[in-house]
Order: C-alpha cells, then sequence, then structure tokens
C-alpha cells in the first residue's frame, strides 16, 4: 500500500491496514508530515522524529522521501504506485485533479489498483470543493449537534452551542471508514480482478455514525439535545465527593437496583419517578436528589457497588486512570512505542483482537526518509547516482 | 467493482442494541445474507421508541428497522433444547457468527465460540462487548454512555471549569461496531487464502481510545491530563461554533493560518480587523478568542448558516452549518451523493435512513432491503436453509421452539 497522507486521517486507514499485515510505503514530502511537528512531544520540546502523535499513526510503514510537486517526484511516486495494490490519500479534491491522481487517472494504467481517498465532503456533489477540518466535519455530519446534552457551565439550554470533543474523531471515523471500504474493495478484486476508486467522505464517515440520531428523525422527530435514552432517564453524569461519576438506570430493572444501592430513598417512591419517561419529565427534581447522593460517595464506591448489582454505573476517568486502569492492564491494551532517542511512551493498541492473526507491530514508526534508499535504490533499481542526482535537486531525501 | 463482494456469505447474528445489529447491517449491504436470530421474549430494540405515528409495535421502531436492514429474521426460544438445535444447525452452514450478549451467555446456551468451532471448524466469530472478554471487568454491562467515561472520550469532551461530557450520538457502538466489521473483513480475506477460521473480539473501550492518541500520549509522557476547552483549538483561532438568525440555527468556523486569517477578513469585510493587534497573528487571536468569538458572534447571529458558508467557503474559509439529524437527511449534497436512502417497509412505508461514509466507483453499491418483520423468514430458514419437512417444522413449533 502507499501512503500518500498527511496528520491523521489517511495515515490512520494505512496504519490500520498495516497492522493486518500489509506492506505499507509512506510517502512523505521532504519536509516530513506535518503531524511529525504535531506532538505530543517528551516535555513539550519539538523533535520531528519524537511527535507521539506521528508515533501512533506511522507504526508497521515505511518511509520514502519524495517531492511529488516535481515531475521527477510524480514519476517516482508512479514507479511505486505501480507495484501497489492500493493508493491511500487524502491529498485535496483539487490537488489529486492537479497532479492527476484521480482513479480515472491511473486506472488504464494499473487496473488492479485500488485508490482510496478521504476528502473533507468526497469527490462528487455540490460541496465537493468545500474546505474543512474535524470542527467542520463533525459539525457537516451531525455529532457536534447533538453533543451538549445537558448544560453546566452554561446554563440556559437553548443558549449553548454545539460541541466538538477536543479530539479530531472525524478524521479517526474517516480512516476507519477507509480501511473497511478499502477491504471491501479487496475483497471484490478477488472476484473481478479490477480495481476500483473508493471515495470517502469525512462528513459521511461522521454522519454514518449518526444512525441512532437518525432513527428518530426518520421515524418521528428529531431527538432533543439531551441525554434520554428512547425518553427515559436516568442516563447522566453527576458530581461525586473526588470527581464525576456517570448513572445509567434508565431501563426499569437497572433503576431499582440503583435504588437499592441507594438505601431506598423515601423521594423515590413518588409517582413522578415511576418510571423512564416520568424521570426524564421530571429531570430537574431527580438530577438534583441523585446528585444529594452522588456527593455523599466516591467515584470508586459507586462504580464497585453498581457492578457487584450490575448496573451500569462508572467513575468519569482521567486520562491517567484509563491508561493505570486494571482492566487495560490485564487485556494489556496499551502499547509501549520508543522513539528514536529511546524515550517511551504508551500509546493505544490495536483494539480487534484475531486469535489465529494476531496483531503484532513489525516496525516502529520510520524516521523521515528511512526507506528511501532501499525502495527506491534496491527494490526500483535507481543507482546511488541517481538517488544523489535527485537529492540533490531536492526531489528526495534520505538518511 | 463487485456491487456485492460479501455475496454467498451467511452470518448468523445474534447481536442486540446497536454495535453488533449495525455491523451486521452493514455486512448485508455488502451482500452478505444475515440471518438475525430473535426471540419473543428478548427483543431489545424492537421495543425502543421511535415509533411510527408514536403508536408502538415490533415491527414499528426506527431504532430496530433502520439498524437491521438487509436481514432475514428467524425467530427461536433459546431455552428450548429444540431451539438450540435449530440454531447449531444453523452455525454449521454459517460463514460467520456474532453477538455482543453479556458475558457468558452465548455459552450457556452452548453456543461459545468453543463449541462453534467443533461444530464448525472455519467459523468466523465475533465477539463484541463494552470492555472485552477479558480482565475484571468482563462481566459489567455498559451501553454508550458508561463506555465513554471508561474509555477518556468524556474526559476531553466540555468546558474549561465544566464536567466532563457525553459526546453526542451512541457513539462508542458505532466505533466499536467499525472495528467489528474490519475485523470480519480481514477474517474473511484471511479464510479466503488459508481456509482458516477464527475469533475476533473487540472491546467497545478499546476501540474508542484509539481515537484518542494525543492525551494519551501527553499523560504517558508528560503526567498532563487534557483540559476541556469547548470547542477551541490548541492551534487554530477563530475556531467555534457561532449562532445564526432563527432557532437552533448555528455555524461552524475553523480559521488556522495567517492567510486564512487574511481571507477570513476579506470574505466578511472587516480589513480593520487585520490592523487589530489584539488579533494580527494566531498566537494573539488564540489569547484574545473571547473577545473574537464575541465580534464574529455579531457577525453571524443576523445570517442564516447557509449564507455565512457559502460567503466563507467562496473565500477558501472552512465553515459549515452545524446540521442536526434531520438536517441530514434533507443535505442536498449528501441526497446527490445516495448517502441518504430510503426502502419501502412492509408495515411503516419509505422511511429514510443513511447509508456509509465511502462510495466505490462512484456508487452505492449495495443491497439494501427493508428490515424484516419478526420472524418473517423462519419458513425460509427452515425449509430452504436447513430443509426440514413440514412434520419437522410442525413439531418445532409445538415444542415452542420457534419462540412465538
Amino acid at each position: 500500500m502507499i501512503d500518500l497522507g498527511e496528520m491523521i486521517s489517511a495515515p490512520f486507514a494505512a496504519r490500520l491496514l498495516g497492522d493486518a499485515g500489509a506492506e505499507v510505503i509512506k510517502v512523505e514530502p521532504p519536509g516530513g508530515d506535518p503531524s511529525r511537528a504535531n506532538g505530543p512531544f517528551p516535555k513539550g520540546v519539538i523533535d520531528k522524529e519524537q511527535s507521539a502523535l506521528y508515533l501512533y499513526l506511522n507504526a508497521n510503514k515505511l518511509s520514502v522521501t519524495i517531492d511529488i510537486e516535481d515531475t521527477r517526484g510524480i514519476a517516482l511516486l508512479h514507479e511505486l504506485i505501480a507495484q501497489a495494490d492500493v493508493l491511500i490519500t487524502n491529498q485535496s479534491p483539487q490537488a489529486l485533479d492537479r497532479l492527476r491522481l484521480r482513479h480515472c487517472h491511473l486506472k488504464s494504467l494499473y487496473p488492479r489498483l485500488i485508490v482510496t481517498a478521504i476528502t473533507p465532503f468526497g469527490l462528487t456533489g455540490p460541496h465537493r470543493d468545500y474546505t474543512g477540518d474535524d470542527l467542520i466535519a463533525v459539525s457537516a455530519g451531525g455529532l457536534a449537534f447533538a453533543t451538549p446534552g445537558m448544560p453546566d457551565v452554561i446554563t440556559d439550554p437553548g443558549a449553548e452551542p454545539p460541541l466538538r470533543s477536543e479530539t479530531p474523531v472525524s478524521d479517526y471515523l474517516a480512516g476507519l471508514s477507509a480501511a473497511i471500504a478499502t477491504m471491501a474493495a479487496l475483497i471484490s478484486r478477488r472476484l473481478t480482478g479490477q480495481g476500483s476508486e473508493v471515495d470517502v467522505s469525512q462528513q459521511e464517515a461522521v454522519a454514518m455514525n449518526m444512525a441512532w440520531d437518525i432513527a428518530h428523525a426518520s421515524y418521528l422527530r428529531p431527538k432533543g439535545r439531551t441525554h434520554e435514552i428512547a425518553g427515559s432517564q436516568p442516563n447522566y453524569v453527576f458530581p461525586c465527593k473526588d470527581s464525576h461519576v456517570v448513572i445509567v438506570a434508565f431501563l426499569q430493572n437497572h433503576w431499582e437496583s440503583l435504588l437499592r444501592i441507594m438505601g431506598n430513598p423515601e423521594w423515590a417512591k413518588s409517582p413522578v419517578f415511576s418510571n423512564g419517561f416520568e424521570r426524564a419529565r421530571n429531570w430537574d427534581a431527580l438530577e438534583s436528589f441523585i446528585t444529594e447522593w452522588t456527593l455523599q460517595h466516591s467515584g470508586k464506591e459507586i462504580g464497585d457497588l453498581a457492578m457487584a448489582h450490575g448496573i451500569p454505573c462508572f467513575p468519569a476517568y482521567s486520562i491517567g486512570q484509563v491508561v493505570n486502569s486494571e482492566q487495560a492492564k490485564t487485556r494489556r491494551y496499551f502499547q509501549s512505542y520508543k522513539a528514536s532517542n529511546g524515550r517511551v511512551v504508551q500509546l493505544p493498541g490495536y483494539p480487534v483482537r484475531m486469535n489465529e492473526t494476531p496483531w503484532s507491530r513489525r516496525h516502529t514508526a520510520p524516521k523521515l526518509g528511512e526507506h528511501t534508499a532501499q525502495i527506491l535504490g534496491h527494490r526500483l533499481g535507481h543507482s546511488f547516482r541517481q538517488l544523489r542526482h535527485l537529492r540533490a535537486a531536492g526531489v528526495i531525501s534520505y538518511v | 467493482m463487485s456491487n456485492q463482494p460479501l455475496r454467498g456469505m451467511r452470518i448468523l447474528d445474534f447481536g442486540r442494541a446497536v454495535a453488533v445489529p449495525f455491523a451486521t447491517q452493514v455486512l448485508g449491504w455488502l451482500g452478505a445474507e444475515v440471518v438475525l436470530v430473535e426471540n419473543v421474549s428478548f427483543m431489545t430494540n424492537r421495543t425502543l421508541p421511535p415509533f411510527v405515528d408514536a403508536v408502538a409495535g415490533v415491527n414499528r421502531s426506527g431504532i430496530f428497522n433502520l439498524m437491521n436492514s438487509s436481514k432475514l429474521s428467524v425467530t427461536l426460544d433459546m431455552r428450548k433444547a429444540e431451539g438450540r438445535e435449530v440454531a447449531r444447525e444453523l452455525v454449521a452452514i454459517s460463514d460467520v457468527v456474532t453477538e455482543n450478549l453479556p458475558y457468558g451467555a452465548m455459552e450457556k446456551v452452548g453456543l461459545g465460540y468453543d463449541k462453534v468451532r467443533r461444530i464448525n471448524p472455519t467459523i468466523i466469530y465475533l465477539s463484541l462487548s463494552a470492555f472485552g472478554r477479558s480482565g475484571p471487568m468482563k462481566g459489567a454491562v455498559s451501553f454508550h454512555s458508561g463506555v465513554a467515561f471508561v474509555s477518556g472520550l468524556a474526559a476531553v469532551t466540555g468546558y474549561p471549569k465544566g464536567q466532563p461530557r457525553m459526546a453526542g450520538s451512541v457513539l462508542p457502538d458505532f466505533v466499536g461496531a467499525s472495528y467489528g466489521i474490519l475485523g470480519l473483513l480481514e477474517a474473511l480475506y484471511h479464510r479466503a487464502q488459508t481456509g482458516q477460521g477464527q475469533y475476533v473480539e473487540v472491546s467497545m473501550s478499546e476501540a474508542q481510545t484509539t481515537m484518542l492518541p494525543e492525551a494519551i500520549a501527553d499523560y504517558s509522557l508528560n503526567r498532563i491530563e487534557p483540559k476541556r476547552v469547548g470547542n477551541r483549538h490548541k492551534a487554530k483561532a477563530p475556531h467555534d461554533i457561532y449562532p445564526c438568525r432563527g432557532d437552533q440555527k448555528w455555524v461552524a468556523i475553523s480559521v488556522g493560518t495567517d492567510e486564512e486569517w487574511h481571507k477570513f477578513c476579506a470574505a466578511i469585510e472587516r480589513p480593520e480587523w487585520l490592523a487589530d493587534l489584539r488579533f494580527s497573528a494566531k498566537a494573539n487571536r488564540q489569547k484574545n478568542q473571547g473577545a473574537l468569538d464575541d465580534l464574529i458572534s455579531l457577525w453571524t447571529r443576523d445570517r442564516d448558516p447557509g449564507e455565512v458558508t457559502a460567503l466563507l467557503q467562496r473565500h477558501g474559509v472552512a465553515a459549515f452549518p452545524v446540521l442536526d439529524s434531520g438536517e441530514l437527511l434533507h443535505d442536498p449534497h449528501l441526497i446527490e451523493r445516495g448517502f441518504v436512502a430510503s426502502v419501502p417497509h412492509k408495515e411503516v412505508g419509505a422511511r429514510p435512513m443513511g447509508t456509509t461514509a465511502w462510495m466505490i466507483d462512484n456508487q452505492r453499491p449495495y443491497d439494501i432491503r427493508p428490515a424484516p418483520l419478526l420472524g418473517e423468514h423462519n419458513e425460509y430458514v427452515l425449509k430452504e436453509l436447513l430443509s426440514l419437512s413440514d412434520r419437522d417444522i410442525g413439531d418445532l413449533g409445538k415444542a415452542g421452539a420457534m419462540g412465538h
């Protein structure tokens, strides 16, 4: 696979397929993928070989540095594509047209090639040339509108704006969708022998994940911006003694178990809390009663009690608690990554566990241009003289 | 491009709620024959609102019908030995088994992976759960909301002085679903090459955490917990969602580089902002983003989000209206691209739904058929798939094995 991606979406897609065993050659501009400058860095000091985001997104890849804005660079890219099964990119539609890297430009030369292109709004349609990023995609795809739930800092629910999470969810969703669609195209190719164009829209990658809310809009009316599930409560976060706790007891059996661990309080006998719908209707009163109880306990106390009673209530984990949880440790989920200077960073592992083809990290993320000479020289047969000449011209770089 | 790459594959689906039903629905669109095993006494989604016209009914739930299209429904009572026997016979003729039942439930009815692979050695078996099938939390039940708080997603969602929050949708379910789809496609690809089946396991919580590497790394390297920042961004300003004319009308605007800032000021005809020292470079805009957001809100609040978007995008500035789920179904761009589909259902008629994030060769290459009525395919499954005689079928009915 050729990863002609930068930052997150396309590199993440290529990473997932590399994790599944494909050889992934990452083609970077001579200055490197911008994610190399993103961090987080040890002590916050910028170092292009230490960016944790880069290390995460580019494990199981080889790095070749080519300036594709140069005609000699494009020729080298074509030599790589000629030997590839898949080209994955998140260049803009305009750049793909200009560089003649759309599937329509490539398919007569490489009929078995699959071209997977991730763009903000897709390769067709009235918004195809619109520019975007994660904020735009979560807004255009419906997730931001659905996110605020119930207000805390801003007290007027009608005035509270839609909300984005401070992690580019839509880039990861688009990468994940691209990996799935590319697998579907690879399975098709086994049947037809033909490559194809895989057109992934970042807006649609968000919208695809809104099926729950879309079902409400389609069947009755759009879902309100609250946390109730199927019109029922509680399904909300409350302050507790040391932090916050999420209380999920909209189902009647969970509600009754919750009342038991709360010591069957008098207030709960009121008919205004008798079922999930009533509890949603009388939410303000319910919230203050439950808060009175949660404030007397730590998140862990409530979580442990709830688990013993089979209710889905959990403390709100800090990131430290996520990393250090017994669950993550027992399952060996987080992986240690070593940067080139030997610093170790913990990063999320591969969440698909397969007993016959288990995930492994065959390569740590490459240094910039680490494999340029190996791939262009040994594999494509360019002489060292040619490579030195290209390097002097700034078309490639290598270490 | 083959329109249905999974044609000829059969999936026996014990999915409940969202994650596995959504995953197998996508595989059904890709051509697999998905046989959903249901039970009158335990139907989950068929009893969940919204219902068409707010009238409850097992074939009227939007949550069920829009997450179980392109499937067949067979009702089996797994508490009966005869029901379990039919399930085992279906396992023998399936390629994939999927489940997200509570821990141990499949084992209890004799359909754990070890038993299933003895019946069908090349089976691919997906087990999906909130926190995974091992570890101290393997028995914990959870919905998306619990997973949002345990995976770290809620920790990066919210405002500086506020509480952690749930992201919208039931996101961890869909993220788990996507990894389930990916794992199954990889396993099918591997089996096509080697003939070998396998066990595929996905934890929704782990799946969600793959989208938080920066927060995880900053904690791991520097012991820094992420700060919740509302809609702000560490490297962009302005970067927020602004009020527009009308009730619940909003527009998202994202400006990163100084070049984009120049385009933005030109687009909205505020050249004086370029000279304002508070906003002259990105670092200053970030420092003074509150003042900047107030000024931008004054400009957006009398305008329509579509009008703001058209103007800014014409100048190369990233902007888009904030759509709710109803607006997604009416978005002309999504409709033209075929993201929105509508198939007529026998009881509730044609209702719009979303499809996939991708097109292949400019097509939605899918086989979208309406969700099945409860038990609609009992006869097909027993007669066509299992070749049972009318007499056998009558006996199953008398034994109460068919779940009705």
